[in-house]
């Protein structure tokens, strides 16, 4: 990739911050921040979550407001008081959740909020707009129906309207966070292949990443944040994954430790022949059939979207199956009711923590007991024995190292890997026999992560039928005795952990075929 | 110079006094500037208000005839909005509940002892509230359908059938036999031994009559402040308003809380319909009863007090006295309206306050960059 | 022919759904950018009060006095609007809460019964009002006459207003913007729209066509001013928004549907037919008709087809985390 790198030095800067500072109540997301781009560059910025990556970008395109530093824009300093202000110097940005309006056609999605071309005349003439942004997807390669409506478009399509939205503007600087999280390896391929080209028009394309091989693989040059720090910018020519890595967690990896053989068990969760719908009504899993020993790690991996989170709610009942049946213990679960998984002793980690997993604004000590709280320990009759409660509360703050100040506290004032503790805690204090474990890092910084992987192993030797479904392919290979790939909510593949390539999962994760 | 608002994390203690505090101090403030505009001495009015609330001779016993049905609506609401369930069917609950202990206390006629009758009036009451309320409940709990509309569009729908009860039928509610009611529709009277009885203490301006209605209403209040904060059900209803996934996730059963939930609001205005009727109108009087705005204000006194029962009861007790004070101001000089506007006005400057409980706004220096207007 | 029951409650329909539709198309432009404006009721009779007041003062012919009166009618409905404005899209506050106050301040105890008082409307005949116009000599024709050409100049204004909103929203580029600041703000903002200035603006003009509508009873129905004249239009008008799933075009006809149930009693009553019928059961029927609307546009699909504005109702706030 770096061949095809313009010649850095000459080239005219597009972006540069100076010392950016933005606070946040008790957080400080960017402790002055240098940052440049030149044009015709990609231009990666890498850091953990929480590095403060999503802040600057923001403070880039104007949603936010930079208490402090400077920004300059193709040489001019500006200072932008709404997106609008961004847009106009030609900023555009693709957000991690989609900015779509979902019951808009992508050809309305697209001139939204024009006002230099087809969108400038009050007036709108359909027709023709579809025909503009129909051409100009056929120009960039970016095939898509411009009457089809947003809430009809796979994930996948819904990132290429993104891109159109900034083609559209005629972008000169083009920022994308996290653009290949919804994607295939395939389509992220394709993907850099897109932006590589709007490069080379003399573009500037800044690319959010905690991945460091895609940043190898599609940046010019890379600015490394940590904590909200800038740390550096190296050309990745010179430069090396490792070296990346390390200045982004501010210190050398360790490398991750080959996971102890398991003593296998009875099998404790079978899923047999399982359908289930998704949100829009479509079958999001399709007969999924798996078993989970004691004792036994088994990841799930795919891209996301492709039924993980429906597997994951069907199992534990918070959706109804279609058809099929889920065993623990070789006994039938009542479908689509939690409660009999819980009875089950069936412990969930769901991927949204915030709104899932735990009542945000509740207190600590209600959500330790979320599950339990219709336990004899916990109620007598139907009253609540608040007392008790806070001490259960109490003994999993100490038990789990939860930093906080004490039971009483909001869940939503603790950090991601505190929360995130609060709830392994709860889900291990029920003796659980089943574990499903769905995307368990996410969002976590390096510590929290090491301590989330060391409690789900813990789990495995202690005979838990341990069910880790994740995007992170990393982690399933680290953690996973077997390997299942879900792909458009069919099993894709099986694959054994300790001999599985990247390569080989990545075809599966694709619908191909292993070989 | 720049204006910033940031979500608050945490709310200090002071912020709870101080905000309500700070909102009603502005209120009165806006007030007096439109007392001077419409050519009245405000601290003259405000004198004359709050000595024809709560000193003047009966004025206690008359502000509390205002407050009672209000704390009702504003527990009934309370209980309801805390769970993120926007019944605006109180309205109309609480004409049910009017309906159902007038019926019953005409059904069981002069030979039930009073205490019977009154028991009688409030299961009754409740019953009907609750019935109403379970129509938009059932249809949110099961069809998804937003209850904030249902309930609303039943409220007309319970007024009208009120007033096909009392002037386009010669229902059992209608008074068919006095020469009053020949010349004009009106409902029929409950017997005297189904009359809800005052208590009476002595002291300020001539003692006070205390409506038994005031107790249930603190009765009940204290009830759900126990349900909320100590069983079972308060804890699920927490946790499926914080958060409808989380609640499925551990187990509850969102729907039958929220029928749950919608019945006990309803039966709490239905009650309340039953106190205003057993304690002051004795009969079922739709005209009145759609003039009063129960409902609809009863929501506002559980804004105000946040959902808060106690509060709720508080509050409702101060409007009250603003609303028999209005009574009492009524006259050439100060038009019905006015009163309406100044209840406004309080609602609005405490409705407007509670931003400064939820965000911190700052002035801050805007950033040191040089201001420059983005090139076009 | 043209006195036939029929016809003679379909033009009182036209009539009576009048005030109904300005109010609707009102609330409609607010929903549509996001904010439910729950005090229709208040702002209807504020521009009903205002409106006459505006016929009794105002001098001249009643070819200016009337449209002037109107005018000052739709001032006074945004001027409350306002209100709920500053309320729920600068201080955050709630939008039900909100406009049920609105309500209380603006409503039949409040501000509009003391600017009855205050200015004397009350117990005085309009010194302007509106009249049927035979439009283009066509009010003599059978059935179509008197239904279609026999109104005032409110109706045929309100026809206008219809096309003027379905138009603007559908094909003009701030509604566009309107329609997407309603459904996504988020979106909106991100796309440099003026999220907060859209839904100020919008609610503003819904308050506006409510005053409008207040100011058909007392210019044209009535026409005088009584205490609360508009007698519950108000809601029917917040019905009315979600029975035509939010669509201008669907409101005109839902209108004149409400407004038969209104008149149908009437003339039943007048000829002595159905008598049998209270006349209750004609007058919840929108009522009704609403919440069963309601309940078939709830499922998944419908919902997303012909259902609520996304954001409706929430208030939107950039800077949080």
């Amino acid at each position: 990739m770096s061949q095809s790198a313009p010649s850095l030095v000459s080239a005219r800067p597009a972006v540069a911050c100076r010392g950016i500072t933005k606070r946040f109540p008790g957080v400080l997301a960017n402790d002055e921040v240098d940052f440049e781009a030149v044009e015709g560059e990609v231009h990666a910025l890498l850091g953990e979550n929480g590095a403060g990556k999503s802040t600057l970008s923001n403070i880039l395109t104007g949603l936010y407001r930079a208490d402090e530093g400077e920004l300059e824009i193709h040489g001019r300093p500006v200072a932008f008081h709404a997106p609008r202000d961004a847009l106009d110097v030609g900023i555009c940005m693709v957000h991690q959740h989609f900015r779509l309006v979902e019951p808009f056609t992508v050809a309305e999605n697209v001139i939204l909020g024009d006002h230099r071309d087809v969108g400038r005349s009050f007036r709108i003439d359909s027709r023709a707009i579809e025909r503009r942004v129909t051409e100009l997807g056929q120009r960039y390669g970016l095939a898509i129906d411009s009457r089809a409506r947003i809430w009809q478009l796979s994930v996948g399509e819904q990132q290429r309207v993104e891109i159109l939205k900034a083609l559209f503007r005629e972008a000169r600087i083009l920022i994308l966070d996290e653009p290949t999280a919804v994607l295939t390896p395939q389509e992220a391929t394709e993907l850099f292949v897109t932006l590589r080209a709007m490069a080379a028009e003399g573009r500037t394309v800044i690319f959010i990443s905690h991945k460091l091989h895609e940043v190898m693989a599609v940046a010019d040059r890379v600015t490394v944040l940590r904590r909200g720090r800038s740390i550096g910018t190296l050309s990745v020519s010179e430069t090396s994954s490792q070296a990346l890595a390390a200045l982004m967690v501010g210190r050398e990896l360790e490398g991750s430790s080959a996971p102890k053989p398991h003593k296998l068990g009875d099998v404790v969760l079978s899923v047999e022949g399982l359908w289930a719908e998704g949100d829009r009504g479509a079958p999001a899993v399709k007969d999924v059939s798996l078993a989970v020993h004691a004792g036994e790690i088994v990841g799930i991996a795919g891209v996301a979207g492709n039924g993980q989170r429906e597997l994951a709610e069907t199992i534990t009942g918070m959706r109804r199956a279609t058809e099929g049946v889920v065993r623990v213990d070789g006994v039938v679960l009542r479908n689509g009711d939690p409660r009999s998984a819980i009875h089950a002793r069936v412990a969930h980690i769901p991927e949204d923590r915030l709104s899932t997993a735990v009542a945000s604004s509740l207190s600590i000590a209600s959500n330790v007991v979320l599950k339990s709280y219709r336990d004899a320990d916990h109620s007598w009759g139907p009253i609540l024995r608040l007392r008790a409660i806070g001490q259960r509360a109490r003994r999993l703050i100490e038990q789990f190292d939860v930093h906080t100040p004490g039971p009483q506290v909001p869940a939503r004032q603790l950090s991601g890997g505190n929360l995130q503790k609060v709830v392994i805690g709860r889900e291990f204090m029920g003796m659980p026999r089943v574990l499903i474990a769905a995307a368990p890092t996410r969002g976590l910084d390096v510590g929290a992560i090491e301590s989330v992987q060391m409690y789900l192993r813990d789990a495995a030797d202690m005979n838990v039928g341990v069910l880790l479904i994740s995007e992170d392919l990393d982690e399933v290979l680290t953690l996973a005795d077997r390997i299942v790939v879900l792909y458009e909510g069919r099993i894709a593949g099986e694959v054994d952990a300790a001999q599985a390539t990247v390569e080989e999962i990545g075809l599966l994760m694709a619908g191909g075929q292993a070989s | 110079m720049r204006l910033r608002i940031e979500r608050r994390l945490n709310q200090p203690g002071w912020l709870a006094v101080a905000v309500p505090l700070g909102s009603v101090a502005f209120a009165f403030f806006a007030i007096a500037v439109v007392l001077l505009a419409t050519g009245h001495n405000p601290a003259h009015t405000f004198a004359k208000l709050v000595r024809s609330a709560f000193f003047d001779s009966g004025a206690l016993s008359a502000t509390l005839v205002s407050a009672t049905p209000l704390a009702f609506t504003g527990l009934a609401a309370a209980a309801a909005f805390r769970m993120n369930l926007f019944n605006i069917g109180g309205e109309g609950q609480l004409y049910f509940g009017v309906a159902g202990a007038v019926a019953i206390a005409l059904v069981l006629g002069k030979g039930a002892p009073t205490a019977v009758a009154i028991a009688a009036m409030c299961v009754a009451g409740a019953v009907a509230g609750a019935a109403w309320a379970a129509i938009p409940g059932v249809l949110r709990a099961f069809a998804k359908t937003n209850e904030i509309i249902t309930s609303l569009m039943l409220n007309y729908v319970a007024a009208l059938v009120l007033n096909y009860l009392i002037f386009d039928s010669h229902s059992y509610w209608r008074d068919t036999t006095s020469p009053s009611a020949a010349v004009f529709p009106q409902g029929q009277a409950i017997p005297d031994t189904a009359m809800w009885p005052f208590a009476t203490i002595g002291g300020i301006a001539g003692g006070i009559a205390l409506p038994l209605g005031i107790g249930i209403a603190v009765l009940v209040a204290t009830a759900l402040w126990g349900l909320y904060k100590h069983t079972r059900f308060g804890f699920e209803l927490q946790v499926i308003a914080d958060s409808p996934r989380a609640a499925r996730y551990a187990g509850m059963r969102t729907r039958r809380k929220i029928l749950a939930v919608m019945c006990l609001s309803g039966a709490i205005a239905g009650l309340g319909g039953a106190a205003q009727v057993g304690n002051f109108d004795h009969l079922l009087d739709p005209r009145s009863l759609q003039q009063q705005l129960f409902g609809y204000s009863g929501i506002v006194v559980a804004a105000l007090a946040r959902y808060n029962p106690f509060a709720v009861v508080v509050i409702a007790f101060l409007l009250g006295g603003l609303k028999n004070a209005g009574f009492a101001l009524q006259g050439a000089d100060f038009p019905s309206g006015l009163v309406g506007v100044m209840q406004g006005i309080f609602l609005f400057s405490v409705l407007g306050g509670e931003i400064l409980n939820r965000y911190r706004i700052t002035l801050s220096r805007a950033g040191q960059g040089t201001h420059v207007e983005p090139a076009g | 022919m043209n006195n036939s029951i029929a016809v003679v409650v379909f033009a009182s329909a036209v009539a009576y759904g009048t005030p109904l539709l300005y109010a609707a198309l009102g609330e409609l432009l607010a929903e549509r950018s996001g904010v439910l404006n729950l005090g229709v009721e208040g702002m209807m009779l504020v521009g009903a009060a205002m409106g006459f007041w505006a016929v009794q003062r105002i001098g001249g012919p009643s070819g200016v006095v009337l449209p002037l009166a109107v005018g000052v009618a739709a001032l006074a409905g945004a001027a409350v609007a306002l209100i709920h404005a500053f309320l729920v899209i600068t201080l955050r506050a709630s939008q039900i809460v909100s406009g049920l106050a609105l309500t209380i301040f603006a409503g039949a105890a409040g501000l509009s019964s003391y600017l009855g008082n205050d200015l004397q409307l009350a117990d005085v005949p309009a010194s302007h009002s509106f009249h049927p116009v035979n439009l283009f000599g066509l009010g003599d024709l059978p059935v179509v006459g008197p239904i279609v050409f026999g109104q005032t100049w409110l109706v045929y204004t309100s026809w206008l207003c219809v096309v003027a909103v379905a138009l603007y929203l559908s094909r003009t580029r701030t509604g566009l913007n309107v329609r997407a600041v309603g459904e996504s703000p988020q979106t909106a903002d991100a796309m440099g729209i003026d999220v907060v200035g859209y839904r100020y603006v919008h609610t503003l003009v819904g308050g506006a066509f409510a005053g409008v509508g207040g100011a058909c009873f007392s210019l044209a129905i009535t026409p005088q001013w009584t205490n609360d004249l508009t007698g519950g239009a108000g809601w029917i008008a917040i019905a009315l928004v979600i029975f035509a799933f939010w669509r201008p075009d669907l409101c005109l006809v839902g209108a004149y549907f409400f407004g038969a149930f209104q008149a149908l009693p009437f003339q039943l009553q007048a000829r002595g037919i159905l008598t049998q019928i209270p006349p209750e059961v004609f007058s919840a029927l929108p009522y009704v008709m609403t919440v069963v609307v309601l309940v078939l546009v709830s499922s998944g699909i419908a919902k997303r087809r012909l259902g609520a504005p996304g954001a409706l109702g929430l208030p939107y706030v950039r800077e949080e985390r």
